[in-house]
């Protein structure tokens, strides 16, 4: 995704996805709200997929959740990525889910159910990621 | 008497599968014309009888626009009545194709496709890294996605961890003592030596999770009446039907949605077929990992939710076993060829259902299961075939 002189490409000019991407920039999270059911979309999509409604916008996450599901991957698809590390569905408290990683413990700590919140990172070709780590407080 | 259902009104009448292995010395485009002439000669048809293709195009030459089963019409040098583009492979492919053959909208349809020359250097084959927006940043990979249905399960049931690697062990001494497998004479394993591989995406071990390799396959459906006059003992599609959750690798699979997946296709499957799943003699079910093949004796109400493991391992699936299983060894073991994979699926069942299928036949196998992807992929597919 990098432009051809090396600087990161500008993810708020993608179609359907650019505000997540520079909410995330600005360290924080939104997701897709539909205007006419009030669910939750993810991942973005042109209509709603409980009402295909195309009346929806980007409101603000709370960024908390728990752990659907996670494996730890100690071969990662490409050598950029650090193994071990931690890929999680994480579901977030306003009913979407996403995939993501789990940072701030280790990768034997993390369980299904484990209450986590958003915490951004940067990823390997330098763009900032929502990552979630253990939440103390919801514990 | 009422009309025969269409699937029944057509059958499988030649297969093919080509040499298989991790890097062939060819391209995608010969190797798949190799497995489909194959084919062909298997049925005592040519190119010339050729009406219906289904296959991916890939290159080199022909078009950059729509790439796809008509490009094929250039190199058989002739037109074609019928062309399908969507999944043309395995199940939904040959699917597809019956459909088309009872129609009437072609009569003799060609399925196939392969990969050769393109495995070389990443340690992952590219379809297995889906770049989708949401998924690639993350770094994950189709058997991270399957790993998060299975850690689900293992956290519900915790399956008897030696039970499950028992499956993958079976799964590849079969591909073992199979001369054309990709893994032909590396066994014997046992549960240990799949619990002791190194760990790729919790719960997945190396051993547990299919190859990715190079070779091609085919196979020819046409009429019942034409299949009658052809060289093989044509089979019968006896039932069949599919499952599309939703599109792949956009959205991670969550366990509570697709770890039944296939349980309606099969049901309906079955009933078309008028047998019963515990009346097949022969399995050649979708083997990305161990966990799939634990998963779909489970939703093919064979055992219950969380028992697959402990029913296996009671059941037995070798070749002497009450459910003999991915004879040929299976995605782990024979071979995984990107658009061709699934189609050796059914290459394997219409040779154990002719009688001719090495050293996993199963003795007198007159009904065979094959099915297609999986919870993972958020799709499933399953075909009953059977002798006519």
């Amino acid at each position: 995704m990098d432009g051809p002189t090396g600087e990161l490409e500008d993810r708020s000019q993608r179609p359907l996805t650019g505000e997540f991407w520079a909410a995330v920039d600005r360290g924080e999270l939104v997701r897709p709200v539909c205007g006419d059911c009030h669910r939750s979309i993810f991942v973005p999509q042109f209509a709603c997929p409980h009402c295909q409604s195309t009346n929806w916008s980007y409101e603000p996450s709370s960024g908390r959740g728990r752990v659907y599901s996670h494996t730890t991957i100690h071969r990662p698809p490409t050598p950029e990525f650090d193994a071990p590390f931690v890929l999680a569905d994480v579901d977030v408290e306003e009913g979407w889910h996403l995939l993501t990683w789990i940072v701030g413990c280790e990768p034997d700590d993390v369980c299904i159910d484990m209450p986590v919140s958003v915490r951004f990172v940067t990823g390997p070709d330098g763009h900032r990621l929502p990552a979630f780590a253990p939440d103390e407080a919801a514990r | 008497m009422s009309s025969p259902h269409p699937l029944h009104r057509v059958a499988i009448v030649g297969v093919a599968a080509t040499e298989m292995a991790r890097q062939l010395d060819t391209t995608s485009a010969e190797i798949s014309l190799r497995a489909a002439r194959a084919a062909l000669d298997d049925a005592g048809l040519t190119v010339a009888d050729v009406d219906g293709v289904a296959a991916r195009w890939p290159g080199p030459g022909g078009t950059v626009f729509q790439p796809g089963s008509a490009d094929w019409a250039e190199v058989f040098g002739q037109p074609l009545r019928w062309v399908c583009d969507t999944y043309p492979q395995g199940v939904p492919g040959a699917l597809d194709a019956a459909a088309a053959v009872a129609a009437g909208l072609c009569e003799v349809a060609l399925v196939f496709g392969g990969q050769a020359g393109v495995m070389g250097g990443a340690s992952v084959a590219d379809y297995t890294r889906p770049d989708n927006e949401f998924i690639a940043c993350w770094g994950s990979l189709t058997a991270a996605q399957f790993a998060l249905v299975a850690q689900v399960y293992r956290h519900r049931f915790a399956p008897d961890p030696e039970r499950v690697a028992a499956i993958a062990a079976a799964i590849r001494n079969a591909g073992s003592e199979n001369p054309v497998a990709v893994m032909a004479g590396r066994g014997p394993y046992t549960a240990a030596d799949v619990l002791a591989s190194p760990m790729v995406a919790e719960p997945f071990r190396l051993l547990d999770l299919c190859l990715a390799t190079e070779g091609a396959a085919a196979m020819v459906i046409t009429t019942a009446e034409r299949a009658r006059d052809l060289a093989q003992p044509p089979v019968a599609i006896m039932g069949g039907g599919a499952e599309w959750h939703r599109q792949q690798y956009v959205n991670p699979p969550r366990y509570d949605e697709v770890w039944g997946l296939g349980a309606d296709a099969a049901r309906r499957a079955f009933e078309v077929a008028e047998v019963r799943p515990q009346d097949v003699d022969v399995f050649e079910l979708y083997d990305i990992n161990t966990y799939e093949v634990v998963r779909q004796f489970e939703m093919l109400g064979l055992c219950a939710e969380g028992e697959g493991a402990d029913y296996l391992w009671d059941a037995g699936i070798g070749v002497d076993g009450r459910h003999p299983l991915n004879t040929d060894g299976g995605l782990l073991s024979y071979s995984h060829i990107g658009w061709g994979g699934p189609t050796l699926k059914i290459v394997e069942a219409v040779r154990q259902l002719r009688g001719t299928a090495g050293p996993g036949q199963v003795a007198d196998a007159e009904t065979a299961l094959v099915t297609g992807a999986g919870s993972g992929a958020q799709y499933h597919n399953v075909m009953v075939l059977g002798r006519v």
